[in-house]
Order: structure tokens, then sequence, then C-alpha cells
């Protein structure tokens, strides 16, 4: 090294590197400003608007539990509620039980197994409104299936759904299934490919049955992919509203709301601000009992790779 | 002035204190082996000296200025890495230029010296190749190419040759020799091949848990060992270790080995004056198995004792056969061509000139 | 006895082929009888067969749906609608996937202390119902000025859709070893150089499959429309909800048909191009977590 440098040359040198040092915090910066802020800050703001008296303009008082009485007492609620459960509940075992069962035949080495897969899948692509809008043509007493059939020959052959508000929320459930099964497919398929198959031939050489290997070896070893398609489904369910407003509106009546158009009525067309922010919370607290054993599952994983 | 001057250097990642204090001082020109077991914090060390760590405190000069708060690139430095760490999107000739590039190295002068180190290291063919379609030891070639272009005032190699396979390590381990005495660079290599500490080094530092055991030239640090760990780190087979009891006996200091066919004597001439205070005293006597050898033509120091052999091994050009001496296994390093039975006994020479005797409480070397 | 297993096999091929073969028409079917009905006049809708072809086959409705149909009170059509979305996309997927890989870069190879926790609370984003931001957002958007606009929708995507593209692209440099960044390093090379000419180099897979994801996730997002957007300034899922659930005079269902399909038609297309990524950022988002 040249002797001619100065001891201030070597300074400007220190500096440069505590800069670089910190640039990597200040590219950081704005995501956690943002993270701070619009997530975690809009949260509690949300919870403080779900504490006050607001209506039809946010207020930033305290009502204390109010809010949440109201919305423990409105029919609505309840209404929408039970419906999540079932559409929820529905919606998750059907789509689990025909991607596992499509995913285990789609695993034979079927011929045009990449054809297949993409109609299979397609429906993800779409958008849950034009999903709600397709089935909702399909659906039509007047014009739809109910038509095809009796055209058919069936006179009396009924298929109302769409607008009989016992059985509204199941047309949600026909659609969304029809939307999201694929992917649980893609989501099992991807789990038995990274299955060892010297598992399978080692049992096979036992003289195990196929249907035996699946559902004594094959199926428990998926596990994960189990989980995380609870998971990913619970999470569709929970905030479910495109599709429940392209398809139902809600309707007949409130018969098929759920807990996010509930919401967004009460916020955005009824003026019940604190009410509607209070239901969010309770959407906040069903998503973060079933995330946060999850996420925390992985994290340790994590941690221990 | 020192190429390299390592002071009082600690480095904690958490909790987990990595180095304690490490203090380390070369010359230019000089070739330093750091070595020592998996995770005593070799790597750590060789990359806080090129900056990609920060110590937790201490300093680190190069050449006359401290460099411990500059970056990476301000320290004159060039590294070779352990995955040799090509740039999987450049050709052979683009890694090798891509520092020149950054330091605005007019093109004509990259282009030469590409060239210049390409020939040094046999590697003109490859040059448009990319890192992909190269073999091991190609990458290697092209790794260390990357570190010559630049021309710096240390190189640093993190375990550069623990990737290639047992034969082409040996072949890239004399390239490397050779072409460190021909360009005369100062050099930091970390190993835990004791074997290319040996060979490569001008010094050794051997390190365990963060704290540099020993610091000297090969030969020191093999026959001077200062401790059980460094004797028993160096070598292969590792140093037998006997227990044994200082005795004071008309010919002068030493101690009796019991094996299964009789005593032997082995008198203890180092450190006489330390080893009286250990008389009657249990020590470990450390003895390298080349040291102990098919009965010879009787010269100097060797003691010739008569010991059952338990065990045979063959490494081509000798034989490592096996005793037990103090209860203890000794392995003995023989000629093929005097061999004998497993479970016979044989007389094996003993050069008692090179023992060294541990204090079997601390480990280390009695001096 | 091989004659019984064989026969055994061919019933299981059978088996096998026949369900495979029944819900793929089953999944094809409502995209097969949206496109005859967006094709048949009302009349023939009427009167003939939900899986007919069209008699007379005539693309009058798609003319309808993006030229003059009604979307509440205006009855221009999809088209602007179309081109909100376009002008909403576009930025918005852009400037996510940015961030996102400068997040990723970091969190991969420059940690620092904290930044396995800011990684970590970044991860519920993904995963928090928007509901609970929807209210905060509303006021927030306009007092910045940009409420009921695409200005506003591509701010409120962004930052939503950041979550996303960070662990996209967090998951895939973590495979880049901390060796090739340091070697850069000692060549001279600072951080934004070694994004620029190692990192992003690296990057084409990962950026095709956070545009892919982004782009589906925002073009077919209805709730921040719905909340956020108002008048001509609406993406064109609400336009097409609009023109379904407009209650007067006749009901087109073939225009209603014609205009989903336009919606759906750029997410399909992408699906069908690069399908094989749409489903690697599908499954690289939901189950490496
Ligand atoms: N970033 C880190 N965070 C926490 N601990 C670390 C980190 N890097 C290294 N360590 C720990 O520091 C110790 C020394 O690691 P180092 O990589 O220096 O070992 P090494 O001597 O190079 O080993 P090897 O021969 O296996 O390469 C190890 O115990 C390691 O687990
Ligand atoms: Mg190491």
């Amino acid at each position: 090294m040249p002797v001619s440098h100065s001891k201030t040359f070597f300074k400007d040198l220190a500096s440069a590197a505590a800069l670089e040092r910190l640039l990597p915090k200040l590219v950081m910066a704005p995501t956690f400003v943002v993270t701070l802020v619009f997530i975690y800050g809009f949260i509690f703001w949300n919870a403080w608007l779900s504490f006050s008296s607001s209506r039809m303009l946010p207020r930033m008082d305290w009502a204390g539990f109010t809010q949440y009485v109201r919305l423990f007492s409105n029919d609505r609620w309840w209404v929408a509620a039970e419906n999540l459960a079932i559409f929820g509940g529905l919606f998750i075992v059907l789509c689990m039980a025909i991607g596992l069962f499509l995913a285990i035949l789609l695993d034979q080495q079927v011929r045009l197994e990449g054809a297949i897969r993409t109609v299979y899948l397609y429906p993800m692509a779409l958008s849950f409104i034009v999903t709600g809008t397709a089935w909702k043509w399909l659906l039509n007493p007047g014009l739809g299936i109910e038509k095809l059939v009796r055209d058919l020959g069936f006179e009396n052959f009924t298929f109302d759904w769409l607008v009989d508000p016992e059985k509204a929320i199941y047309t949600v459930v026909i659609a969304g299934v029809w939307q999201s099964s694929g992917f649980v497919m893609a989501l099992f398929l991807a789990g038995l490919r990274g299955i060892d198959d010297t598992i399978i031939k080692a049992a096979q050489v036992d003289g195990a049955s196929l249907p035996s290997i699946y559902w004594r070896i094959v199926i428990p070893s998926l596990r994960p992919v189990f989980f995380s398609a609870l998971i990913i489904l619970s999470h569709i369910a929970i905030k479910s509203f495109d599709l429940v407003m392209a398809l139902t509106g809600g309707g007949p009546g409130y018969a098929s709301d759920v807990p996010a158009t509930f919401m967004y009525a009460f916020s955005f067309t009824r003026g019940q601000i604190g009410l509607g922010a209070a239901s969010a919370m309770m959407m906040l607290a069903a998503v973060v009992a079933i995330i946060v054993p999850f996420l925390y599952s992985e994290l340790r994983r994590g941690r221990n790779e | 002035m020192h190429a390299l001057k390592i002071e009082n250097v600690y480095k904690s990642f958490g909790d987990t204190e990595v180095l304690k204090g490490i203090n380390v001082a070369i010359e230019p020109g000089q070739f330093l082996i750091l070595v020592g077991p998996s995770g005593c914090g070799k790597s750590t060390l060789l990359n806080i000296i090129a900056g990609l760590e920060a110590a937790t405190s201490g300093h680190i000069y190069i050449g006359e200025r401290e460099v411990t708060n500059l970056s990476p690139k301000d320290r004159d430095i060039a590294m070779v890495f352990q995955s040799y760490a090509l740039y999987p999107n450049m050709s052979v000739r683009k890694n090798i230029s891509f520092g020149l590039e950054i330091r605005k190295v007019p093109k004509a002068e990259q282009r030469e010296t590409v060239q210049r180190v390409a020939t040094m290291l046999q590697i003109e063919d490859l040059l448009d190749r990319k890192p992909s379609q190269l073999s091991g030891g190609q990458r290697q070639r092209v790794a260390m190419g990357r570190a010559l272009a630049r021309d710096p005032s240390i190189f640093l190699f993190d375990e550069p040759l623990s990737n290639l396979d047992a034969k082409l390590r040996v072949e890239m381990r004399a390239e490397m020799k050779e072409l460190h005495q021909r360009i005369q660079s100062t050099v930091v290599y970390v190993t835990h091949d004791q074997i290319e500490a040996m060979t490569l080094g001008d010094l050794i530092a051997v390190m365990k848990d963060g704290i540099i055991q020993q610091f000297g030239p090969p030969q020191v640090i093999y026959n001077a060992p200062k401790n059980m760990f460094v004797a028993g780190f160096l070598g292969s087979p590792s140093m037998n270790f006997i227990p044994a009891v200082v005795e004071q006996t008309e010919s002068g200091l030493g101690a009796f080995l019991e094996g299964g066919a009789g005593r032997i004597f082995i008198p203890l001439v180092h450190c006489t004056q330390a080893l009286k205070a250990w008389v009657g005293k249990a020590v470990v006597l450390g003895i390298r198995p080349e040291q102990i050898t098919h009965a010879p033509e009787h010269e100097g120091r060797i003691q010739i004792g008569v010991c059952r052999i338990n065990r045979v091994e063959l490494t081509g050009p000798d034989a490592l056969v096996t005793t037990c001496l103090n209860k203890t296994d000794v392995i003995a390093r023989v000629q093929p061509s005097s061999l004998c039975q497993v479970g016979e006994t044989m007389a094996l020479g003993f050069d008692t000139s090179m023992i060294v005797a541990f204090d079997p409480a601390t480990e280390e070397a009695i001096v | 006895m091989n004659k019984a297993v064989g026969r055994q096999h061919r019933a299981g091929r059978l088996f096998i082929y026949g369900c495979l073969l029944l819900v793929a028409v089953y999944y094809l079917v409502p995209l097969f009888v949206m496109i005859m009905t967006s094709l048949k006049p009302l009349d023939e809708i009427r009167t003939g067969s939900l899986l007919g072809l069209p008699l007379n086959p005539t693309l009058e409705a798609w003319r309808v749906a993006w030229g003059s149909a009604c979307t509440g009170v205006s009855c221009e059509g999809l088209k602007g609608y179309f081109w909100n979305s376009v002008f909403m996309v576009v930025p918005a997927v852009v400037i996510s996937t940015m961030i996102g890989a400068f997040n990723g870069y970091v969190l991969t190879q420059w940690r620092f202390r904290g930044s396995d926790v800011l990684f970590g609370a970044l991860l519920l984003g993904c995963f928090i119902p928007f509901q609970v931001v929807l209210l905060p957002m509303a006021r927030t958007l306009g007092f910045l000025g940009i409420s009921g606009s695409v200005a506003g929708l591509v701010f409120v995507h962004v930052i939503y859709g950041v979550a996303f593209t960070t662990l996209f692209f967090r998951n895939f440099y973590v495979n880049i070893p901390r060796e090739l960044t340091n070697a850069a390093r000692i060549d001279g090379a600072g951080f934004w150089l070694i994004f620029f000419r190692i990192v992003l180099p690296l990057s084409p897979p990962i950026i095709v499959v956070s545009v892919i994801w982004q782009f589906t996730q925002i073009w077919n997002d209805f709730l921040f429309g719905v909340v956020y957007s108002a008048g001509n300034q609406q993406p064109i899922t609400v336009a097409l909800n609009n023109l379904v659930n407009t209650s007067t005079g006749v009901k087109q269902y073939n225009v209603d048909m014609a205009a989903a399909i336009i919606a759906a038609l750029p997410t399909l297309v992408v699906y069908v191009v690069s399908g094989k990524y749409f489903v690697r950022g599908l499954t690289a988002g939901s189950v490496k977590g």
C-alpha cells in the first residue's frame, strides 16, 4: 500500500463501509414501516373502531364492548357465522376428498397427465366473480341445469337452490369446490411425487395390495400436505367474499350471508362502521386461531433444519 | 512490517463465543495455515480477516494499515472459497475479470491479465465456458484464477481443495505449493487436512474451540507440540499416548513400559530439569508411530523391546502394527518385509530422542 | 392366473380413466356453457338446450359486453374497466415484484439482527383477512387523496402484495450460497452491484412466478376494487359484477357470459401460456410457508 495515503482517507473508507452496512436496513425500511403501519397499525386501528360508537362516520371514542354486544345479538351475524361453518366445513372436506382422489388417480402413470392437470387447474386462474357469474347461470332455475334435465324428460325435476333460502349457501359450496379442488389436487400430487417410492416397492414386496398401500402408508405420510391444504382452504373460506357476492349477493334476503359479506354490508352500505369493525375482528380471531399454530410449527421446523 | 497482524480478536454469535482472543502475525510472503477440527472457528477467523464478518472486538492490520472497519473491497485481499463460488451466469473469462472490471481497470489491461492468469493455470481453453460446464478441478483452477488476477496483498483460502477427489487433491496441492514459491505472495490458508498443513505451510496455527493452541513452523509443531491436542491432531496415525511413571535410574531419568513380552526402559532425555519434579509421578509419554520401527541397526538413542503384536494393517509402503504397552494400544510403523503374524512377538526399536512427556491433568507438555 | 391379473389390471385402468374423464367434464362444462351461451342470440337461449351448440353463432353479445352493456348507471360496456384493470395491474405487479426481490435479497444475503423477526411479522400479512384493514385503509386513502381512483388501488395492491412477493423471493434466494455474494464482495462489488450483476441474472424463474401470481391475484381481486374505487375508475371484476346484477330490462345472459369471459381472458391466457410457473407459484406461496 502506498504510504502517501492520509489518515482521513482510511476514515472515509471506514465510513463508506459503515454506510454499506446500513444499506440493507435502509432497503428493508419501507417494508418495515409498511408492515408496522398497514398491517399491525391497521389491525390496532380497526380494533379501536370496534370499541368505539362509530356509525356513519368513524368516531374515536370509547364505547366498551357495545359493538360486540350488538354483533352477538344480531340475527344476521349468526346466520353468517352458521353459513361460514356450513360452507367452510363442506368446502374443505369436499376439496380435500376430491383433490386427494384425483391426485392418487393421476399418480398412476396416466397418459396425457399434463393435459388433464391443465384442465383440473384452470378454474384457479379465474376470478371468483367470473366463477360466480358462470355458476349463477348454470344454476339459474328457469334456464339452467333445471331446464336441461326437464328437457330430457324429467318434468318434475327441480333444482332451485339458488333462490331457496335454505339451500342457497350450498350453491356457494358447489362453485367453490369447482374452483379450488384442482388446486388441492396439485398440492397432493406434489406431495405424492415427493414420497420415496422405494417404500412403496418394499410394501409391494411384502405383499400389500395397492389400496392398502395407499391407505396404510402413502396417505399417512401426506400428513403435512393435509395440514397445509387445511390451512389454505380454511383461509380461503374465511375470506370468501367475491364468490358469495357474485353468486347470490348474500341472498335471498340475507340467507347466504357470510361474515365477509356481513362486514362489507354493515361497514360500507349500512353505515355501521363500529359493528363492521367488530365483525372484522372476529374474522381475524378465527384466522389467528388457525394460522398461529401452523406458523409456529413451520418456524420451529425451519429452525431445526 | 507485518503482512498481516491479528490482534486480540474476539467473535461471538449471540451468546456463543466462537473466537476467544486470537493473536497472529506473519511476514510478507509467508504461507500461514489455519488448521483445527470442524467448528473451531477457522472460517470465522478468515471471514473476519476478509471483512465479511465483523469482529466483536480486536484489530486487524494488513500491511501497515488497520482494516478492522473497512469493507472487504477496500482491504486489498483475494479469496478462494471451498465451494469455489464461481458466478454461474458468467463465463470463465468474465469470472476472472469481474473484480478488475469493478475496480475500473482498463479493458486492455483486463484482457492481458486474464491471458496471463489463464496461461499460468492452464485454463486458456476454458475461458468461454460457463462454470456449469467445468469439472471440479477446473472450477478450482478458475477460482484460483479469479484470486490471482487481482494481485492483492494477501490471498485467503478457505479449504480450497476439500471438494476434490483424493488424487486431484494431491496434484493441486503440489501446484499450489509451486505457485506460491513462484509468486511469493502472502497466504492465509484454512484446512483441516493435516497433510496440507504440513506440506504447504511456512507457519501453522493450530486452533481448537476458538483458541490458537500453538503457532509456529510445521516442524516445530510436529516435533515439539505444546499440548496433547496439538500432538494428536497432526500426524497420521496420530501420536501414541502412553501413561507411565517417571523414575530415577543410574542411567538418568526414564520410564518403564510393560508389554505382554517384557519391560522396556525408555530414557527421558528432553527437559530433564523439568521432569525431575515428576519423579515417582504419572505422566503421559507421547511417541509417534514412525518412531517405533522394526529393530534397526543399533544406532544412537534406539531402545529395543520385544512386543506382542495384536493387529497388523498394511498401508502399502509400510505396515502399522498394534501392540499393547502399559495397558494402552500403541501403533508402530514398520517395514512390511519385517512383519510377523498376529499373536507373535517381534523386536521393536524405540527412537527415544523425540519423546514428549505431558502432564496428564492439564495435557500440557512438560518443558 | 396371469390372465385374471391382466383383466383386473385392465378394469383398474378403465376405472381410472373413466373417473378422470368424468371429472374433466365437470371442470370443463361451465366454460363450455359460457362460451356457447355467449355466442347465442337471446331467444335461442330461452328455447334451446343449455349444452346445445349455437345454431346461429353471433358475436353480437361480445360486442355489447365490450362496448355498450350497462354497468350500473353508465352503459358503455366493459372496455373502459378492462383498461382500468390493465393500468392497475401493470404498475402494481412491477412495483410489488421489485420490492419483493429487494426484500428477499436482504433477508437472505444481508441478514441483520432482527431481520428474521421482521420476515415472520411480514408473513402474517399473507394470512390476515383483509376485512380487518378495510376501514382504516379507506380513511388513509381518503387522507392521501387517492381514494376512489386506480392509483389508490395500485397503492393497496402493492402494500398487501409485498408480503407474498417477499416470501417468493426469500424462499428462492435462500438457495443462493452465501459464498457467492461473499466472493463478489471481495471482488469489490457492493450491495447494488451484487444484486444486479450476480443475483438478478439468476432470478428469472422466480420473477416469472412472482409476476404471474401477482398478476392473477390483482386482476382477479374484487374486495379492494369494490371498496376503494368508484364510478369509471372501477376494475373489471367490479364492473362485471355490476353488469350481471344490473336489473334493468331484459336479462341478457349471452352478454353476461361474454363479459365474464372477457374478464377472465387475461388470466386464462397467462395460465395456459405458463401454467407450469403458475402452479409453482401456488405451491411455493402456500406450502413452503
Ligand atoms: N452465522 C453464524 N451464526 C451462529 N453461529 C455461527 C455462525 N457461523 C459460524 N457459527 C458457529 O461458529 C463456530 C465456528 O464456525 P466456523 O465456520 O468458523 O468453523 P470452521 O472451523 O470453519 O469449521 P469447518 O472446518 O467445519 O469449516 C461453529 O460452532 C459454528 O456453528
Ligand atoms: Mg469452515
